[in-house]
């Protein structure tokens, strides 16, 4: 598997839509544990109050990215390759969304 | 039914099952979710030794009762029985499958039986073991099954040992293509515990840690040193069977001797016969568990680890004396006929050239006929072994068998070494009818892999030498096989002219084939350069060859079909005969013919806007580690397309890949759509100045070729990137329009064709608001991200404002928060269907689509079927996405 990041930018009105968006994303990932495993994912507060992720996963390629962004309805933007990871810190204490 | 074990072992009581649980309850369900309409498979993988029949026994005993169960394995024979495990069950399948076997039939012909009494006997359990052993056959049969039973009540489990098996071995690719079809569920089952081995260990006088030290929990390992009853612990499986064989009298171990040296088992009539008076201690041996009775008449070890073990031991002497009395005995069966495979395999023991000589090639020929060209080309090389003594023309004759079944499996290397071989055998011997033909297969067996300069060499010599001689079916082969690398290389003119001649001696020798493999290639020629012809000349090619039943012809015919018009998107062509194409080579295991229409398949898909199909279809392809390269080629550029549109990453390597294997081809069909693709990369990727280096050696091509449609659609990517050639070529097809500028003539016909993609980038063309908008839309819809960009700067550029991002298809499915499964169903209702129907559909139950429909009608807050495709409208979610 590689490392990808996934951009989904303004997907959700609503923490709680978000919440559900990330409810269908595990269920779904259960299915398909053998091609896509989610790491972690940034939620993003977008200029117009609705919500954006950018999302950590590996992958065995971009389309199973894609067949599992569809299963459970979530939208993409971009998928892009992690090349190499760099880590300064660890990531701050998660807030709940 | 073969292989119902004795489950407790008198002696030991250590054949008990320890540890299962979690794998029975797996099986449990996986045949409760069968039973309801959806076929389960279930991979049951484990080191030797592993408990991998142990859990089957248990899982059949406790179903045997309610279920009717099918159980076979397969032969752990260097060159196993072709159908070995089908011959188990087909007692218990009936006289249909029976009379199949008997003749020499052919895997989709067993398949088609087989799949017919599953539906007629739901449900079935369907076992076959130890597929890291199975022969081609049955893979096939494995495989044609269940690409069929998606919706019939079975469940099918197979298992193997996982460590034997590489990545090119003929099991992964059929698990590999199993995985698209049906659900399946892969069980590893872990070596036992120390817990486990401990109380297992508890009534012996054995050390427990000691015992799960050396025997790392090996369920087989741990009841053998068990049953062994030795106070030290054997370091080995072999030490400690042989200790356990140690404690049987001296008749019981010579008994053991005469079962060890014919796998899988053994019948009592042959037993008799080796064992002579020994046989007397078949009771001991069967009480102590080392024996058991498979089947009634037959004698087998409990387990293949222990027969290895004893054959090993078995002092070299008496090993070929059992052998020599083996073969005697078998060659002259009480009844049915000799089993040639199982003859060639105790000759070859034996040492016995003479025996080999005769049996091994009449193996290889039954095995041929049943498609099992592995095991055929096995036999051939064994018989090739002891071949010192046969005359040179026998010597070639062998060599070239060997090299078609080499060829047939793909092993191109062995195949070109073995015809070569062929080649110099006939040349000393002065036979130019046989050096001719032999040069021509090697002609063949070259191309697939990319060997074009030296397949074109051996074509041209093998119609020089055959030239030579009275004219023969042979030279007509000859003919239509330069007249085929001429077709592939797109050289239209040198292909018509060697069919003609290829026709011209098929006719007046009356050989069928050779005209109708030269007709084929004249209309595949036709159909690429637009000829109007050259259709109706491959319908009439296919209907003849059909009717001749000249079943790999009609495969051949397919190909040459549609490898052509998926190039010159002719979708009249592929709408009318991909889908039966595909099914014909399925069912008759034309694997390679399979593979090319996958490709062109996935190509299709592409060019008519549906992206995921492309994605399956090239990964179907992909996983096959086949050396021919065209079909390999054909769905890289699919893939890297596919990525490269969705501005996902990883296009680069695979266009490289592509590229590496098609430009040393020097053949315009390999060369032309890799080019075409890096054109179409660069491009996107805001490099359109690489679209010219890109292009530049394939549009010589493609000129020197008069490929009217390539030049055509090399020339629209060099003018989209600012480059206007001068050529001798007039293009064809919407690319006429969009190079003069006339992009709104361009969209209009590539609309017509059915090709979005094409339609929206002809409309990007545009310099108005209007169509550059329409075109921003459609690419939109595609999610064809790069390209819409492009579209959206150019937009600004005109100085329009508010170029919205666009809705998504993902976003519009979730503005009713439907997952992607109650979409499916959703559209389906939209259609009309019950819920019988969309259950037979999608492969649900039922139960589980009247599940999604009530959770639809609740998302939709609506109450009926009706309204619920009425709001769907209503919200936009019917649109195509």
């Amino acid at each position: 598997m590689e490392t990808y990041v996934i951009v989904r930018r303004s997907g959700w009105r609503t923490a709680d839509e978000l919440q559900e968006a990330a409810r269908r994303s595990t269920a779904e990932g259960e299915h398909m544990s053998e091609d896509v495993r989610w790491i972690r994912s940034y939620v993003l507060a977008e200029t117009d109050g609705s919500f954006g992720l950018v999302c950590i996963y590996q992958a065995t390629s971009p389309e199973a990215l894609r067949r599992h962004a569809y299963a459970a309805a979530l939208p993409v933007d971009e998928i892009v390759a992690v090349a190499d990871t760099l880590v300064i810190r660890a990531d701050p204490q998660p807030v709940p969304a | 039914m073969r292989r119902m074990r004795v489950l407790s072992d008198s002696q030991t009581h250590v054949d008990g099952l320890v540890e299962r649980e979690l794998e029975l309850a797996t099986l449990d369900a996986a045949f409760a979710e069968a039973s309801m309409g959806r076929a389960r498979v279930v991979l049951v993988t484990a080191e030797a030794g592993g408990g991998k029949t142990a859990l089957i026994d248990r899982f059949c005993a406790d179903r045997a009762r309610s279920t009717r169960v099918l159980r076979g394995a397969c032969d752990a024979l260097f060159t196993p029985r072709p159908l070995g495990p089908i011959h188990d069950f087909a007692t218990d399948v009936g006289p249909e499958l029976r009379q199949k076997l008997l003749g020499e039939a052919i895997p989709y012909q067993v398949a088609a039986v087989l799949i017919d009494d599953l539906r007629g006997h739901e449900p079935t359990v369907l076992v076959v073991e130890d597929i890291h052993w199975a022969d081609e056959a049955t893979l096939d049969v494995l495989r044609l099954v269940a690409r069929r039973i998606a919706s019939v009540r079975v469940l099918l489990v197979l298992s193997y040992r996982d460590e034997t098996l590489d990545a090119r071995h003929p099991v992964r690719v059929m698990l590999g293509e199993l995985a698209t079809g049906v659900a399946f569920t892969r069980m590893l089952l872990a070596p036992l515990s120390s817990e486990a081995v401990s109380r297992l260990a508890e009534p012996f006088d054995v050390e427990p840690v000691d015992l799960y030290r050396v025997t790392a929990g090996n369920p087989f390992f741990v009841t053998e040193v068990l049953a062994s009853g030795s106070d030290a612990i054997p370091p080995t499986v072999r030490d400690a069977v042989l200790g356990r064989a140690g404690r049987l009298s001296g008749e019981g171990n010579a008994l053991l001797g005469a079962v060890a040296i014919a796998p899988p088992q053994m019948e009592l009539w042959l037993l008799e016969a080796l064992a002579g008076e020994c046989v007397a201690a078949l009771e001991e041996c069967l009480s102590s568990g080392m024996l058991v009775q498979p089947a009634a008449g037959a004698i087998a070890f409990r387990h293949e680890l222990a027969r290895l073990a004893i054959e090993e031991s078995l002092e070299p002497r008496r090993r070929l004396t059992l052998h020599r009395m083996a073969l005697a005995a078998l060659a002259d069966p009480p009844a049915g006929r000799p089993d040639a495979a199982r003859l060639a395999h105790h000759a070859d023991a034996a040492g016995d050239a003479d025996a080999v000589l005769r049996f091994a090639p009449a193996a290889a020929e039954s095995a041929a006929a049943v498609g099992a060209h592995r095991e055929a080309a096995a036999q051939y090389a064994r018989a090739l072994r002891f071949g010192e003594r046969l005359t040179r023309g026998e010597r070639g004759d062998l060599l070239k068998r060997r090299a078609i079944s080499c060829f047939l499996i793909d092993q191109y290397d062995d195949s070109l070494a073995a015809v070569t071989e062929a080649i110099e055998e006939y040349r000393r011997i002065g036979d130019r009818l046989r050096e001719g033909d032999a040069l021509r297969i090697r002609s063949d067996v070259g191309w697939c892999p990319g060997h074009i300069a030296a397949s074109t060499r051996d074509a041209r010599e093998a119609v020089s030498l055959l030239e030579t001689v009275p004219a023969s079916r042979e030279l007509g082969l000859a003919y239509a096989n330069l007249g085929s690398l001429h077709k592939d290389a797109e050289e239209g003119r040198e292909a018509k002219a060697w069919a003609e001649r290829a026709i011209e001696v098929g006719r007046k020798l009356g050989a069928h084939d050779v005209v109708l493999r030269a007709t084929t290639d004249i209309g595949a020629a036709e159909v690429l350069a637009g000829a109007p012809e050259g259709p109706a000349r491959l319908e009439d090619a296919l209907a003849a060859a059909g009717a001749a039943g000249l079943v790999d012809q009609v495969g051949r015919v397919y190909y040459n079909l549609l490898g052509p018009a998926s190039a010159t998107r002719n979708y009249m062509i592929t709408e009318r005969h991909l889908a039966p194409g595909l099914q014909h080579c399925s069912d008759h295991g034309l694997e390679l013919y399979r593979l090319y229409l996958l490709a062109h398949g996935a190509r299709v898909a592409l060019d008519t806007g549906r992206w995921d199909d492309a994605v399956d279809g090239a990964k179907a392809v992909l996983r096959v580690p086949r050396s021919s390269t065209t079909p390999r080629i054909l769905t890289l550029v699919v893939l890297a397309l596919v990525r490269a549109r969705r501005g996902d990453s990883q296009v680069r390597a695979l266009l490289d890949e592509a590229w590496a294997l098609a430009e040393p081809t020097g053949e315009l069909p390999r060369i032309g759509p890799v080019a075409v693709a890096r054109a179409e990369a660069a491009w996107l990727d805001g490099r359109p100045d690489e679209v010219v280096e890109a292009t530049d050696a394939a549009l010589d091509l493609a000129v020197r070729r008069q490929s009217t449609w390539r030049v055509g659609e090399l020339l629209s990517w060099r003018s989209r990137a600012g480059v206007r050639d001068e050529v001798a070529v007039e293009p064809r097809g919407p690319f006429t329009a969009q190079i003069a500028g006339n992009w709104l003539e361009a969209a209009k016909q590539w609309t017509q064709m059915g090709c979005p993609y094409e339609a929206a980038l002809a409309l990007a063309d545009a310099d108005g608001e209007e169509p550059l908008r329409e075109s921003l839309e459609a690419l939109q819809r595609l999610e064809a991200r790069p390209a819409a960009a492009i579209v959206s700067r150019r937009l600004r550029t005109l100085g329009v404002r508010g170029v919205a991002r666009g809705p998504r298809p993902s976003t519009r499915a979730n503005a009713a928060a439907l997952t992607a499964r109650e979409f499916d169903v959703l559209r389906l209702l939209a259609d009309g269907l019950r819920n019988a129907a969309i259950a037979e559909r999608l492969f649900l139950s039922s139960r589980t689509v009247e599940h999604h429909v009530s959770a639809i009608l609740g998302k939709l807050g609506v109450d009926s079927r009706s309204e619920a495709v009425a709001e769907a409208g209503r919200l936009g979610l019917l649109q195509d996405p």
